[in-house]
């Protein structure tokens, strides 16, 4: 009975308690990163952006978020029901449960295993399955085309990010992400790997659907992409996941370029500042970057994204490798 | 050389690395935008927005119903309809204007030959129902009694031009 | 034939042609306002003002008669200088009230001046205004408008034949008015609003009401008497606004009669827009289907002989046959459609039509009027007499009641006497009959709705033959009748069968039982006392006389709401065309006796209008051809018979209310109270 409760029920409530107290946070987060980009975007555009809701519109995601509740879910009447209402609740899962092997500091970390970011890379191409079936089961040309284009584009973006991670991988020598984070003591990868920093941010809107290569959502010829036939919660959900998604990805590019928890610097004032708040600052600071190329960018052409995957992307991330490999090899640095 | 030339700006991401200078330093310039509901833009005396049908200033309504506003509408949003009133006077009995219809092209008080509708400066009349924008009579006459001191300031302004 | 030039194209007109005429025939418009051309010519107005060679000055062209050589131009810089000074002289003392007259959209001015005006004026000083002037409950007047072109006051002398209408002072100051206060006392004076070119003469009724471009015209006939004059529906909605005259120059020319014109707002009154069903003593709302149960319960069972029915003086033929093969059905013979109970022999065409026909009276010399009034019965008749009588050499006798006909006639008698000694030949008036090339007389309701009508119907023949009025090519002997469907009714042979009763007789049999079911198809003329406890159905469109007796009222349609074929007293079928729908429920008549029959186990073997109106091309050759004129073969007609001495009296007691739509209208109950009322009422100190 004893080891019944210190063996399993105890750990599992303190797993409970550990993934509450990461997905509060990120839930609140994506509230406000929908926030953060109206605001940043009205700032950029010389606009106000949402102000009436609580002091300078902080309440605004609330507001949202309780009228997107308040709407009625309308399925549509030949759509799959059963794949309908699955797509959106797989995509917001795994855009959660990818979170459990980032370390939030050397010793904050929900599961601290050794093929962290095989498994990071795994779930995340998981993500377009809840994208194709939302397309498919609307049984909508522009949902379906949408999330045609969206699966398309993230596969071709996934075989990039793939070299690049590798690129990290073969200065690392470890799947651990706690070890790619301590591997950047020195220096931060995005330094010696500047080009595969710039290739992986790319490749992180793509696989994210953010501007300029928010092409599944293409409003103007797609009317809104894979989700257009959802609304009030399944639509949320979807809202919930992509947000999510692109807070994962600001979190990979810190933990793989960035140097993860550590500070800047490992001098005196610097170093009193706890992990976490110099990963979340990191976090924000990429944030940033997306919602600034999105306010800056146009949309690419469909031709054009495709030609930057697979013609531009792929042979300078597989050079890279090589690159990288070779100078390694040549010169013993091997880890 | 061209060609280099062009190759290094794509390649060292030039062109996107000033675009997004430009956007950043966007976010510290003054905004453009009125804060709507507590600031207002001015508006011209020709403002076509919200129709009224005024008054005399003895009181006297001044349609005299010869329905060229009804004729001339191009959305047919106006409905009059007129008999002899018991001083044998030529008004209408109905004067409605259905604003859902309405395309605020301002013909109506174009063709007015006495200044009766008009369209005035008020545009924010949207309402929680459609049919509170089928506007009849009673409510045009009101509309022209709230803004009368503006509507005869907006069409002595436009006088000499018509 | 003189031939001139106008615009450099060479015409060549007949002697007497104006140069306005002229100009006409070649499609070259003249502006005008005082020239029209069914009046006299004054020339007064000068708008339609010409350059001819040779002459010093333009010429008014509707004065001016052609002559041979004359070089005409009427598109030249001279002429619009001219023109525009006289619009510009007109249009110093009119109002421009444009926005608040009921002209505007179809004024004359309205239009020249878009053509000869100026967007401003130089007259600085005050314009006139002239004090209204009341002409009755027809006609409004804002005389500050008149252009003193005078077509009002011409109209008045030379057509209506009222010389009420004169102008008062000159100048400036000239005036249009009836010199002492009265209403225009003319069954005519409607066509003064159309004769005036502006805004001065307006309808009444109309006045306010819409604007001519929010009018859906349909081209329909009038009902309101036998002639069937061509009219124009004029409806906004559903909802008939006003009614105009069409030309036809066979029947009404021009012109229109006030009943015709102004009946149109009893079109909106005590309409029957559902059926109803007599239950506890009380016609009470129902459903089609309940009364069509409750007819089906009642009839079923009654022998033929014992139900009959009766047409009223609105109903279209396609309702009549189809009545007719209903009750026929049914296995009776009792039907006729003539309710007031005029009797007279039908065995022959030529014994009931109008043989002369209307135009045809401008050919006549001579004409005999027995027992008839013909301002009341056919105005339009009465119109083209007094047409033929300004032509000059026409001799009228009058055999009846002595009335003003507005013009001057010889007074002959009475009654029958006379017309005994007509058909003798030892009435004094005979000699200017057998004189007259071509003689003509016109038989009355007053001749004919008497017990004895078809032995005064036969009289009339003998004096017709007798005083040569039947000639090859030329057939003088008319029957004026009042009803619309009369002679319709006549023709498809709407009239008691072997051993059927006719209305006197429907009516006694009710009264007695022997009539135990009743059909009165918009009959209303008829003394529904005498229904006594029979079972009444009543189809038609107004809550009328025949409705309030009724146990089952069916709602049928107005003669603006259906097409039908109407059969005019010249034998003429005209079409009339649907302008709006039924009211609610009510239906084309036609398909409610179809329904009907269904119901009563009597399939009428139609089932669209064409397929009625081939029936009706069954039943009589005349609907074969619609607006045409059928001629009638002369042939022996009329039963000699005993003949009472009483004086030949109109049956119309009041003009302006002769039938349920008229009835029902305020205008003509206006009209009664002005001109019928008031005139038993009037002395000699009043007005």
């Amino acid at each position: 009975m004893v080891e019944l409760w210190s063996g399993y029920a105890w750990p599992t409530i303190i797993i409970v308690l550990q993934i509450v107290a990461i997905i509060i946070p990120l839930l609140v987060g994506v509230a406000y990163l929908t926030y953060a980009e109206r605001k940043v975007l009205a700032a950029m555009q010389l606009r106000q952006g949402p102000n009436m809701v609580g002091p300078f519109g902080l309440f605004q995601p609330l507001a949202d978020g309780l009228k997107l509740f308040g709407k009625e879910t309308v399925i549509p009447a030949g759509a799959n029901r059963v794949v309908f209402v699955f797509a959106p609740m797989l995509t917001f899962l795994l855009s959660l449960i990818a979170w459990a092997v980032i370390p939030f500091s050397s010793t904050m970390v929900l599961a601290n295993i050794n093929v962290g970011v095989l498994y990071l890379f795994a779930i995340s191409s998981l993500g377009v399955y809840g994208i194709i079936m939302a397309g498919w089961a609307s049984n909508s040309k522009y949902a379906f085309l949408g999330g045609l284009r969206s699966a398309a584009q993230m596969v071709s973006y996934e075989v990039s990010i793939g070299f690049v991670i590798i690129t990290v991988l073969l200065c690392v020598g470890s799947l651990n992400l706690s070890d790619v984070v301590l591997a950047q003591r020195t220096v931060w990868f995005a330094i010696p790997l500047f080009p595969m920093f710039v290739v992986f941010f790319i490749s992180a809107l793509a696989e994210t659907n953010r501007a300029p290569f928010d092409l599944p959502e293409g409003e103007s010829e797609l009317v809104g992409g894979y989700n257009v036939e959802y609304s009030a919660m399944t639509f949320a959900l979807f809202f919930l996941g992509e947000y999510a998604n692109m807070i994962l990805m600001s979190a990979m590019t810190s933990i793989l370029f960035l140097g993860g928890w550590l500070p800047p610097f490992d001098i005196a004032p610097l170093n009193w500042i706890p992990g976490p708040i110099w990963f979340a600052l990191k976090i924000a600071l990429v944030l940033f970057m997306f919602l600034w190329v999105r306010a800056t960018v146009p949309r690419y052409r469909y031709d054009q994204l495709m030609r930057l995957g697979w013609k531009v992307f792929l042979p300078f991330s597989l050079f890279w490798v090589i690159l990288t490999a070779g100078v390694l090899v040549t010169f013993g640095w091997l880890p | 050389m061209a060609f280099l030339d062009r190759t290094a700006r794509g390649f060292f991401l030039t062109e996107l690395l000033s675009g997004l200078g430009l956007t950043f330093s966007y976010m510290f310039r003054p905004r453009v935008t009125l804060n709507y509901p507590f600031e207002k833009g001015p508006i011209s005396p020709r403002f076509r927005g919200e129709h009224a049908l005024r008054r005399y200033p003895n009181g006297e309504e001044r349609c005299i119903a010869c329905k060229l506003c009804e004729a001339v509408c191009p959305a047919l949003a106006i409905t009059i309809e007129a008999e002899p009133r018991d001083d044998g006077s030529r008004r209408t009995t109905r004067y409605d204007i259905d604003m859902t219809k309405c395309i605020y092209c301002g013909l109506c008080q174009e063709a007015c030959p006495v200044d009766a509708i008009v369209e005035g400066p008020n545009f924010e009349f949207s309402t929680e129902t459609r049919e509170e924008l089928f506007y009849n009579k009673d409510k045009l006459l009101e509309n022209g009694d709230r803004w009368e001191a503006q509507l005869a300031a907006n069409v002595a302004v436009d006088a000499p031009y018509r | 034939m003189p031939k001139l030039t106008i615009d450099g194209i060479e015409v060549e007109v007949e002697p007497g042609t104006s140069v306005l005429q002229a100009c006409e025939q070649i499609g070259i418009e003249i502006p005008r306002f005082c020239y029209h051309e069914r009046l006299t010519v004054p020339a007064n107005c000068r708008m339609c003002l010409v350059e001819m060679e040779k002459a010093p000055k333009p010429v008014a062209s509707c004065a001016m008669p052609c002559g041979e050589g004359m070089v005409i131009k009427t598109n030249t810089d001279l002429v619009h200088k001219a023109r525009k000074g006289v619009m510009e002289f007109l249009l110093i003392n009119h109002p421009l009230d444009c926005p608040i007259c009921d002209q505007g959209g179809e004024c004359d001015l309205q239009d020249q001046a878009m053509g000869y005006g100026f967007d401003r004026s130089r007259f600085q000083e005050n314009k006139r205004a002239v004090k209204d002037k009341y002409l009755g409950p027809l006609i409004k007047t804002i005389m500050t408008r008149c252009i003193h072109c005078t077509r009002c006051i011409r109209f008045a002398d030379e057509i209506a034949g009222v010389p009420e209408l004169g102008a008062t002072g000159r100048g400036e100051h000239m005036e249009v008015g009836t010199y002492i206060e009265q209403a225009i006392s003319s069954e005519l004076s409607g066509n003064l609003i159309d004769v005036c070119p502006v805004g001065a003469l307006t309808s009444k009724p109309y006045a306010f009401t819409t604007r001519p471009w929010e009018l859906r015209k349909t081209e329909t006939i009038d009902v309101m008497d036998a002639l069937g004059s061509n009219i124009r529906v004029d409806t906004r909605g559903p909802e008939v606004m006003r009614l105009t005259p069409r030309l036809n120059e066979d029947i009404n020319e021009e012109w229109l009669a006030d009943k015709s014109r102004f009946h149109y707002d009893g079109l909106k009154r005590q309409r029957l827009d559902r059926p109803y069903v007599r239950r506890d003593g009380k016609l009470q709302p129902a459903t089609w289907a309940e009364a069509f149960t409750a007819i089906a319960e009642r009839v079923k069972g009654v022998p033929g002989d014992r139900i009959a029915a009766l047409a009223g003086d609105l109903c279209d033929a396609e309702s009549m046959v189809a009545l007719k093969d209903l009750v026929e059905g049914l296995g009776s013979k009792n039907l006729d459609c003539r309710q007031d109970g005029a009797a007279f022999d039908t065995s022959a065409r030529a014994g009931y039509l109008f043989n002369t026909t209307i135009a045809g009276i401008e050919k006549a010399d001579a004409i005999l009027l027995i027992g008839t009034y013909p301002r009341w019965e056919g105005s339009m008749v009465n119109a083209r007499i007094r047409k033929r009588y300004l032509m000059g050499g026409l001799k009228v006798g009058v055999v009846g009641e002595r009335r003003d006909l507005t013009y001057p006639y010889t007074y002959l008698g009475a009654g029958p006497q006379t017309l005994q000694e007509l058909a003798d030949g030892s009435h004094e008036f005979c000699e200017i009959l057998k004189t007259a090339k071509r003689p003509m007389l016109i038989l009355g309701a007053g001749a004919l709705r008497r017990a004895d009508g078809a032995a005064i119907q036969a009289l009339a023949r003998q004096a017709a033959e007798a005083n040569n009025m039947v000639q090859d090519g030329w057939n003088g002997f008319n029957v004026l009748h009042t009803a619309a469907a009369r002679v319709g009714g006549l023709e498809l042979g709407f009239l008691p069968g072997q051993g059927g009763k006719a209305t006197a007789e429907i009516l006694a049999g009710a009264s007695s039982g022997a009539i135990e079911v009743v059909y009165l198809l918009g009959a209303d003329e008829i003394d529904t006392a005498k229904l006594g406890d029979a079972f009444v159905i009543y189809q038609g469109h107004h809550g009328d006389r025949g409705a309030h007796r009724a146990d089952v009222v069916l709602p049928g349609a107005a003669y603006t709401e259906k097409n039908g074929l109407y059969v005019n007293t010249e034998g003429r079928v005209q079409m009339a065309r649907m302008a709006v729908f039924p009211l609610g429920e009510a239906r084309e008549d036609w398909k409610i006796l179809r329904a009907l029959g269904d119901q009563l186990g009597v399939r009428l073997p139609y089932d669209s209008l064409a397929q009625v109106r081939k029936r009706l091309a069954e039943a009589s050759p005349v609907f074969r051809s619609i607006e045409s004129l059928t001629m009638a073969e002369w042939g022996p007609f009329g039963q000699a018979g005993t003949i009472d001495a009483a004086p030949f009296h109109c049956p119309i007691e009041n003009y302006y209310m002769t039938d349920p739509i008229s009835r029902a209208s305020a205008t003509m109950a206006k009209c009664t109270e002005t001109f019928l009322a008031a005139a038993s009422e009037r002395t000699g100190t009043h007005g």
